[in-house]
Formats: C-alpha cells, structure tokens, sequence
C-alpha cells in the first residue's frame, strides 16, 4: 500500500480521526492507537477558568501523533483567520483544518468564505485542510490558490449517513490533482473503505469512532476497513455490467444427463 | 490591575502577561493568547505588560472534530 504525502509530510495511515465526543481521554487514546492514525483533528476554546480541563495534548504527542487544529466555531472568514492564528500558536503547528460553519443546525460548510480565508491563510504561510461541500467547482478553486488537500464531505457532521454525496466525490476525485480526504458522515467502516475504492486518498473519522460501545475496537475496524478500500483501489476494481458473465467455463458435459 | 479576561472583568497583582498566567495557575501547554484582537507568541508574554484596557483571551486545545 502506498504512502499519502501531503505538504511533504509522509502519512502510512490513510485514516485521519476526530478527538471528539469520546467518553473519556482513556477510550479516546486506545482507540485511536488501535486505529494506527497518523494525525488527529482539535479544537480552541476560550479557556475554562473555573475547571481544569482534561489534558489530552499529552497522550497525544507522546505517541507522536501529528496534530491538526480545526477553525471550528468560525461563522467567517475573518474569525476563521484569527482561530488559525491562535491555533498555530497553541499547538505550534502550521497545519489547520479550515472549517467555517455558520448555521449550527446543520452545519453546512460556508463555501465563498472558506475559499477567502484559505487564500488569505495561504499567504500567511499555512498548509490549509479545508473541509467544504462536494463541490467539484469550489474543490478546483480552492487547488488553484493553494490547498495542499481537499476535504469534501460525505453527509452531514455526525451525521452516520455514509456518502451521500457519492456521485460529486467521483467528479472531484477525478478532477483533482491534490489529496482528496473525504470527512464528516462517515457512519461505518463500510463507507470508509468505499471512499477508499473509489479513490479518495484517505477519510477523516470522529463520530462513529468515538461514540461506539467499544471505541477501541470499532478503532481497528476503521483501521482494517481503509486499508482493504486502499488496497483494492490500487489494486484494479473489476467493471459494473448489468449481464452475467460466468467465472467458469461453461462445457456441455451434464448434457450426457438428459 | 483591573482587567478584561475572556470577557469578564479580572482583578489580580501583576503586570505582564506572564504575571497574569502565573497567577491563573493553569496549563501553558496547548494554550494562545490574544489582546485586542492581536495574537501574542508566547516569546513575548514576559514582556507584554498589561493595562486597565487590556482586553485578554485566553484559547485552550480540547478535543474536537
């Protein structure tokens, strides 16, 4: 199986994990070791001054794993540019995941603002990740003014419901000369490991990890689930026909019978 | 001092950035800070000093998607 490069940065794994949501920092670390990810997505706040937070930077870069801020929370471009300011200097990374969500519902990405803070982000000298709608239009724009990646989504955040938005992937995944990472709605490693046939260069997951009975094992499935979709995207996918064709050849000899 | 912190007014003994931190008593690890809209590298907090019109955020990494 082939490694992912993105902004020169070398990735074994082509299974990206969300740190949200799970019930404690414990089930989060032994799934995500069990998932073999290489790189996990956080979040800024304004800081609790009344409790101590749970600390799990610690874990984290203990096992080295590389970690990716998100803007989320953002309603704008300019927010969005400030959070990526403010998390490159919590994390000391240069990497963001640029969301910008203004309808809380939902949670459908802004597209127009996303494409102005990831030029801007890109002049400040950020490797931008932005997360938007399978838009085969924006995904093309946001490439040519410098994206390292695109992460279009499957369906809804949290959502479960797998790739709805199937038949834009395919456009995008064909159009586009940067990594594709497909996020959000990735409800079962099923789906994941169809992102993967179909193309796509790795998945980020959170949810459907983090909120499983045993996150450590649903962790693994994702983990076998992305590889199997890899390997059988690299290794050549028979063609869809409506007729049967036979796997063996088809002799007379049971004619002798009648 | 009497200051903005997080948007509520804070009171403490001090002067610089550091001084504030110091006295929060909380994590440096995963944290940045921004006054009047203007993010502070943290090479700077020892010698940015605080005034009445300070208007402090504090940010802290926590988990998310």
């Amino acid at each position: 199986m082939s490694s992912l490069f993105i902004a020169g940065h070398e990735f074994h794994s082509r299974l990206f994990t969300g740190t949200g949501k799970y019930a404690s920092a414990d089930a989060m670390m032994d799934s995500l070791t069990a998932s073999e990810s290489e790189l996990v997505t956080l979040s800024l706040r304004r800081m609790d001054l009344k409790n101590q937070t749970d600390n799990i930077l610690k874990p984290l870069q203990q096992q080295g794993i590389k970690l990716l801020p998100n803007t989320s929370g953002a309603r704008t471009a300019k927010e969005a540019v400030f959070a990526a300011e403010l998390a490159r200097e919590a994390l000391q990374t240069n990497w963001v995941k640029l969301e910008i969500h203004p309808d809380p519902r939902y949670l459908m990405p802004d597209g127009m603002e996303t494409l102005l803070a990831a030029e801007e982000l890109i002049k400040k000298g950020f490797v931008v990740m932005p997360y938007v709608h399978a838009d085969p239009v924006l995904c093309k724009r946001l490439e040519e003014v410098g994206c390292q990646c695109v992460m279009p989504l499957g369906s809804p955040i949290g959502s479960n419901m797998g790739l709805a938005s199937r038949p834009f992937l395919e456009i995008i995944i064909e159009q586009s000369t940067v990594p594709v990472i497909v996020d959000a709605g990735i409800g079962a490693p099923s789906d994941a490991a169809l992102a993967l046939e179909i193309g796509a260069d790795a998945v980020l997951v959170n949810t459907a990890m983090a909120v499983a009975r045993q996150p450590a094992q649903m962790g693994k499935a994702f983990r076998l689930a992305v590889e199997a979709g890899r390997m059988a995207y690299e290794s050549g996918l028979g063609e869809r026909r409506v007729q049967a064709q036979a796997t063996s050849p088809l002799t007379d000899f049971l004619g002798a019978l009648s | 001092m009497k200051i903005m912190l997080n948007d509520a007014p804070h009171e403490f003994s001090g002067e610089t950035l550091q001084d504030l931190l110091t006295h929060l008593d909380k994590s440096e690890q995963g944290i940045a800070i921004a006054i009047n809209q203007q993010v502070v590298p943290k090479s700077l907090w020892r010698s940015t000093e605080l005034n009445e019109q300070s208007q402090v955020f504090i940010f802290e990494s926590i988990a998310g998607g």
